[in-house]
């Protein structure tokens, strides 16, 4: 089978998925089964085959894996908040509606991503100042300032800017990325670079503690950071500036726990949540108790105990950052399982894309995207079912929220662009792409096979 | 720079195994603790969800109905404490008792075929509740027995020989299930045990309404015909133990029906030692001593003592039950209703029909022998005795004008305390269609207390 008809292949579950979920939801909704619920599956077909048309056009020779899973993702997604919510769902559908129109925008103007480096100054500014721009016009909703409102839409421009500022990094390392592998001293055997060049680790550092005082965005901050981190390993392949960036970052978390109270309570509810459990620690814990009640194969759509007599959510923000607690319950660990592979699916897939370029740009490019992308989808879920202390993040494409949809469509738009690049540039090895090719020797057959 | 990304790679790896595991931990290791969490409210609203289905009385009395509060239903028990003995309770923190517990899987409709049907309800858009129940219960008999018996403690059964089903139950003190939230704490200190229905879970040593058991065993063994003649001195000693008739009397000549028509203790000791003590008790255990009677809900085991324990004295305090023997008023009624029914006893039961909220019938309790301690031949013997017992001897207070009532009193002694009032009874006799058995805790004769409770039963559930 083709590339491109593969991934019209591995769109149909996806959509047999959105038309007979919305038919479950709805029959369990309205008690009757009408054409209305299969509309959403209908939207679904137009969208991604838009999107599929778009793609083959566009981008012939990407990666056909990653916009079917894309769209499972965000079909079991728009399946939960209907379920939870039918007025959200249908806002929901209208961002997915803008999120295609920014992918193809995106897929049809960035038809080189040599352009993204060029402009990589630009780039930056414009992503920090989206973060800026929260600081300080944000509104604080939830103890952290995220929201920013433009008349009645209010959007989180932290969650374009974490993107732009990839593109940055993955620019400004390709060009300091020789001087980082320079080794001047030695100390005790360790290669160590001039300390001057620690200059970008230290910017982001400064950047993450900056999320995390001013807009108390732990989790922004978090992925940020880490997804920075995998970007400078890769760039310079050294462990040390892993190592000073973990050193560094647990520094300042431990000044800011000592400091802040926010900080410090959402590490003590993770601890132990039961010390409050009606309180500060009902959030986790309710998400534990929905979890648990799913068992292992759910309790079905919608016949989990999700709303409350009072019409209210039991889980607060559970169409957003705690969904992956709702689709425990009534799909189950099978369902919970599903979504982690999913997301695995996609890590691996992005970082192939990285493997296979033979560009800097291209492989730094695809690195910290997929990086981003995968560290979010980690903090939430590891949140949620308290591996981690819980920082408010959206799942990808499976939580509730425009800007988190619009944002991500624009990375997926991007990985798929820098996966045809390299394609289409790097297969023949025409030689058209090879920038700096030269120096690492050849590329061993054992990378990451698909 | 293969190498860093691989590495990469597998670090998010290791990041979603980590996931997958802990997921695991949480829905499947820890699943049963988080769901028993105290602070996990979940069940129990969900419970609150589910319109449990109705439970009405044979007569058509509502006994167990929902109150609709928002999304939420609320458990309602018309009749207040009249059912509480049998029906239970459905309480949110304390469990759920009775048919309550027993049929809770109909009433909440998860059971077997109710499972389907509620699936197909969702596909038709039926809303989804439990099944009903119809019980055997008359309520206008109930209400009767609970009144007659009144505010002394002690238990009232009535039930249909022929079928085994349950007319009335009565066991007091009881409790309002309405309350039972609140009432919780006292009525479990409360000595009287209001939790105890008598009726099936109460043992009291039977007196002389055990004598319809040593005579049924007397007649069907030969050891004794009606007609056979005694004397009583008024004292009679078996193993150095003497025994005395109720009320130290002397009855001189007399045969065995008048032994048992006026419960001749001395001519009983005499019967019961002639038939020894294995015979004795393979007859009790053949009418239900020893077994817990066949129905859904809680009984105890009546009890008579293993033969091999028993001397002489022992017997001749067994076969005129007292001694060590105990038994429960539904036992009595069981044993009564052997007599009654041509010598075969019939489970008991009070479910009558499970039905569907379009009162269709998902499940119907059919009769069914449970033993058969004795001949019919036998069992008519032994009613031509209850008989002349109401005609002529101690029961005479069962008598009903126009129907023959066959009946047998007890006066049961207890150690330093006023005597257990016992009366079994069936009419009519020569086509019985109710038992009766009643109880009355320390309140005195048989004959005195307790056959008038029985006759206005009998009259009730006869309809005269």
């Amino acid at each position: 089978m083709s590339t491109r008809n593969r991934e019209l292949v591995f769109l149909i579950p996806a959509l047999v998925l959105t038309t007979l979920g919305f038919a479950l939801v709805y029959t369990q909704k309205a008690s009757t089964l009408s054409w209305s619920s299969l509309t959403y599956g209908a939207l679904f077909l137009a969208l991604f085959a838009i999107a599929h048309i778009g793609r083959r056009v566009l981008a012939r020779s990407a990666d056909p894996y990653l916009l079917p899973v894309t769209a499972l993702l965000s079909t079991l997604g728009i399946l939960m908040i209907y379920r939870l919510d039918e007025k959200l769902a249908l806002q929901q559908a209208m961002w997915l509606v803008v999120g295609l129109v920014l992918f193809l925008l995106v897929l049809a103007f960035v038809r080189d991503i040599r352009v993204l480096r060029d402009y990589r100054f630009l780039i930056g500014i414009l992503g920090l100042l989206l973060l800026l721009m929260t600081a300080v016009f944000g509104r604080e909703i939830n103890g952290a300032k995220l929201w920013v409102a433009f008349g009645p839409i209010r959007f989180q421009p932290a969650e374009f800017g974490k993107i732009l500022l990839v593109v940055f990094f993955a620019g400004y390392l390709v060009d300091i990325r020789e001087v980082l592998t320079v080794s001047t001293r030695r100390i005790l055997g360790v290669p160590l670079p001039p300390l001057k060049y620690l200059a970008p680790l230290l910017i982001v550092w400064v950047l993450s503690m900056a999320l995390m005082v001013f807009m108390k965005d732990l989790g922004t901050s978090l992925l940020f950071f880490g997804a920075l981190l995998a970007l400078i390993y890769v760039a310079t392949g050294r462990l040390f500036y892993v190592g000073v960036g973990i050193v560094l970052f647990l520094a300042g978390a431990g000044l800011l726990y000592l400091g802040f109270p926010h900080v410090q309570t959402r590490v003590d509810i993770w601890l132990d949540p039961w010390q409050d459990p009606s309180g500060k620690g009902y959030q986790i814990i309710q998400s534990l108790f929905a979890l648990a009640d799913g068992g292992v194969l759910g309790r079905g759509l919608g016949e989990g105990y999700l709303i409350l007599q009072s019409g209210n959510t039991i889980i607060p923000a559970l169409e957003t950052d705690f969904i992956f607690s709702a689709i425990g319950e009534e799909l189950g660990l099978v369902g919970g399982v599903g979504i982690i592979l999913l997301y695995l699916i996609f890590t691996y897939r992005g970082f192939r894309v990285a493997v296979q370029a033979r560009d800097d740009f291209a492989r730094l490019l695809a690195t910290g995207l997929t990086s981003i992308f995968a560290l979010q989808a980690f903090l939430i879920l590891g949140g949620v079912i308290k591996l981690i202390p819980l920082t408010g993040i959206t799942l990808p494409f499976v939580s509730y929220g425009g800007s988190s949809i619009v944002a991500n469509f624009a990375l997926v738009a991007l990985l798929l662009r820098t996966s045809d690049w390299v394609a289409r540039n790097e297969a023949g090895d025409t030689g058209q792409g090879a920038l700096v090719g030269a120096g690492r020797g050849p590329r061993t057959a054992a990378g990451m096979e698909s | 720079m293969d190498r860093p990304i691989r590495r990469l790679f597998l670090v998010f790896t290791l990041l979603f195994v980590a996931l997958l595991i802990q997921l695991t931990y949480v829905q499947v290791w820890a699943a049963p603790r988080l769901k028993t969490d105290p602070a996990n409210t979940r069940a129990i609203e969900e419970e609150m969800k589910v319109e449990r289905g109705a439970i009405v009385s044979a007569d058509g009395v509502e006994l167990a109905v929902n109150r609709a509060d928002g999304q939420y239903f609320l458990r309602e028990y018309p009749q207040g404490d009249l059912t509480s003995p049998w029906l239970g309770y459905n309480s949110l923190r304390y469990g759920r008792a009775g048919v309550e517990r027993v049929y809770n899987e109909e009433l909440s409709g998860k059971a077997g075929i109710l499972g389907i049907t509620s699936y197909w309800d969702q596909l038709l858009g039926n809303p989804h509740r439990g099944a009903d129940l119809k019980l055997t219960v008359d309520m206008g008999v109930q209400r009767v027995a609970a009144e007659a018996l009144g505010d002394r403690n002690g238990a009232v059964v009535a039930l249909d020989p022929r079928t085994g089903a349950i007319l009335a139950m009565v066991s007091y003190p009881r409790y309002d299930p309405n309350e039972i939230d609140s009432l919780w704490k006292d009525i479990n200190a409360d000595p009287d045990t209001p939790l105890l229905n008598r009726a099936a879970q109460g043992l009291y040593p039977p007196g002389s309404v055990f004598k319809t058991i040593v005579a049924a065993a007397a007649l069907e063994t030969g050891t004794a015909t009606p007609e056979t003649a005694f004397t009583d001195t008024g004292t009679v000693t078996a193993g150095g133990y003497v025994v005395r008739n109720y009320g130290d009397q002397s009855f001189g000549e007399h045969d065995f029906t008048e032994a048992f028509a006026s419960s001749i203790n001395t001519t009983f000791a005499k019967v019961g030692v002639e038939l020894g003590a294995d015979t004795l008790a393979a007859y009790a255990g053949e009418f239900g001593f020893g077994k817990v009677p066949p129905w859904p809900l809680a009984g105890a085991k009546s009890f008579f003592p293993d033969p091999g324990d028993m001397d002489k004295a022992h017997v001749a305090q067994a076969a005129f039950g007292q001694g060590e023997v105990l038994a429960t008023p539904l036992e009595m009624a069981l044993s009564t209703a052997a007599i009654a029914n041509g010598g075969t006893i019939m489970k008991p039961y009070l479910v009558h029909q499970v039905l569907d909220y379009h009162q269709n019938m998902l499940q119907e309790t059919k009769p069914e022998a449970w033993l058969r301690p004795i001949s019919s031949e036998t069992a008519a013997s032994v009613r031509d005795l209850m008989v002349e017992t109401v005609r002529n001897g101690t029961g005479t207070a069962a008598a009903i004008g126009g129907v023959q009532v066959a009946g047998k009193t007890g006066t049961a002694e207890v150690a330093d305390d006023e005597t257990h009032a016992w009366f079994v009874a069936f009419a009519p006799a020569n086509d019985p269609q109710v038992v009766v058995a009643v109880l009355v805790e320390n309140a005195g004769t048989g004959g005195g207390v307790a056959a008038p409770i029985a006759r206005q039963v009998l009259v009730k559930a006869l309809g005269l």
